[in-house]
């Protein structure tokens, strides 16, 4: 009986420790190789192994240390017209600073920051079909189906869209989709870089889903088309004035503004496709 | 049966034998031999949430606050940003194949330079936050020795999405690349430094970092 006893902490202590263990087993891919270092190797089920094998080759390119093949994970993209792209990368940076930022800093001089985020839902909301197509077209009929529950909810218990109440009350976030991530989904490469006065870093592929957005944004049909050009300017002039010195951080780190941007341009398009 | 009986019996004849003290020992080093085995679940998101908490503790600060005390906010940040990254491994991964062009002294004064061009360019950032949250979402091994810690910073104007990439050495989890909204800060410095080296020399590329922070 009291030989029994000694075995009891020793058990508890076990499970202890070996239950938390089997449980956060499939969060860490530590844990499980050294509990498979420490098993038989006659022991090991299959099913396990195939799935450390599984978890970590996505990644396995980034993370061997051999710098060839991690360099091969570059993302890059042709840029033929640089010439041009860099003239446009200049003048949308003194547009920004000369008129933009000026107007916008005035702007939000005049309007509260509550006001402002509101009137971004607004539009956000009106722009609903791009994003709703977008899904469709990458035949993500959920997301699509998101947009639309979103969309009806917003503009009633969201009044016109100034809440965001699908977020707020069931968690529906918005995704941003767009015709240039469905092309991209579809397999269509980029072509090459395009920077677009005003509209800023694009590319071949994303210009004509750019072409595609406008045709499915309401503001494009407002009569007339000074009045649509004005919806459109106000929006821009509301969103810069939220976002003023995103812009000047970017140029602040980069040690080429114009290199660190068409990167970061093609890097958060394509986690956007592969998402 | 009987063999692996007597076995268990002999054991346990032992450790009875043994003072009460050294039965705690003992009864420690089964807890310690238990405890690797799954020490590192979990470990690499609550050290990127140790570390970050830390900085929000210095933001929140009261003692810290206005004008005359930015630059001891800043020191404090550049002291926890000195544990919570890998220096190293972030400027060897950032130039890739091009770290081996550069001699064991340029590598360091790379480091070091990268270094103070990374902590110039989000300190200050990071120093204007003050009602952010910060949610945790999880963890995706990448591979046995790096993990990504997903979060996500709530303010009121947008939610942005932040990964840490960590890398274990030396049995700490530290910070080598950190991916906003999909775009990592070591491949995007690479597409810089990988642009300058094509036309210059590793001192060419120093000399550029130099004058870059110099001048900030």
């Amino acid at each position: 009986m009291k030989q029994t006893r000694i075995y009891i902490p020793i058990f508890i202590l076990c499970v202890f420790f070996l239950v938390p263990h089997v449980y956060a087993d499939s969060s860490s891919p530590v844990t499980k190789t050294l509990e498979t270092e420490k098993k038989d190797p006659a022991e090991i089920p299959a099913q396990p192994k195939q799935e450390i094998v599984t978890l970590a080759e996505p990644q396995k390119k980034e993370v061997e240390n051999d710098f060839t093949e991690e360099d091969e994970k570059v993302l890059t993209i042709a840029d033929p017209i640089y010439p041009w792209n860099k003239a446009m990368y200049h003048f949308n940076d003194k547009f920004y600073f000369w008129i933009l930022k000026p107007v916008a800093r005035g702007y939000s001089t005049v309007m509260p920051e509550d006001i402002r985020i509101v009137t971004r839902n607004f539009f956000s909301n009106l722009a609903t079909p791009v994003r709703f197509v977008g899904s469709l077209l990458q035949l993500r009929i959920k997301d699509a189906g998101n947009e639309l529950v979103r969309f009806v909810y917003n503009s009633t218990a969201g009044v016109l869209g100034l809440a965001d109440a699908a977020k707020s009350d069931f968690n529906i976030v918005r995704r941003d989709e767009d015709i240039g991530q469905a092309l991209g989904k579809y397999g269509i490469g980029h072509g090459f870089y395009i920077v677009w006065p005003f509209i800023g870093p694009s590319s071949l592929r994303d210009t004509i889903g750019l072409a595609g957005d406008y045709f499915l944004d309401p503001v494009s049909y407002v009569n007339p088309m000074e009045a649509s050009f004005g919806i459109r300017a106000y929006d821009e002039v509301n969103e810069t004035s939220l976002r003023i010195g995103d812009y000047e951080e970017l140029k602040k780190a980069a040690i080429d503004p114009y290199i660190s941007i068409r990167d970061a341009y093609i890097q958060n398009r394509q986690k956007k496709v592969d998402e | 049966m009987s063999d692996a009986f007597r076995k268990k019996g002999a054991r346990t004849n032992i450790f009875r034998r043994l003072p009460m003290m050294k039965r705690v020992t003992g009864l420690s080093l089964i807890f310690l031999l238990v405890f690797p085995l799954y020490a590192y679940a979990g470990i690499p998101l609550d050290t990127v949430k140790g570390h970050i908490n830390q900085v929000l503790d210095v933001l929140r600060d009261p003692a810290l606050k206005g004008e005359p005390k930015k630059k001891l906010k800043k020191d404090k940040i550049r002291t926890i940003s000195e544990k919570m990254f890998d220096f190293d491994e972030l400027s060897r991964r950032t130039l890739g194949p091009n770290w081996t062009k550069f001699n064991p002294g340029q590598q360091k004064e790379f480091t070091d330079l990268y270094k103070s061009i990374l902590e110039d360019a989000y300190v200050d950032k990071i120093v204007t936050y003050t009602d952010e949250k910060v949610s945790y979402n999880k963890e995706i091994p990448l591979t046995e020795k790096t993990t990504e810690v997903q979060t996500i910073i709530v303010t009121k104007k947008a939610d942005i999405p932040i990964n840490y990439r960590v890398i274990l050495k030396e049995g700490a989890w530290r910070v080598y690349d950190v991916v906003i909204e999909g775009v990592s800060l070591i491949s995007n410095y690479r597409s810089q430094f990988k642009e300058i080296l094509m036309n210059k020399p590793p001192d060419g590329l120093l000399d550029t970092l130099r004058k870059k922070v110099g001048k900030a």
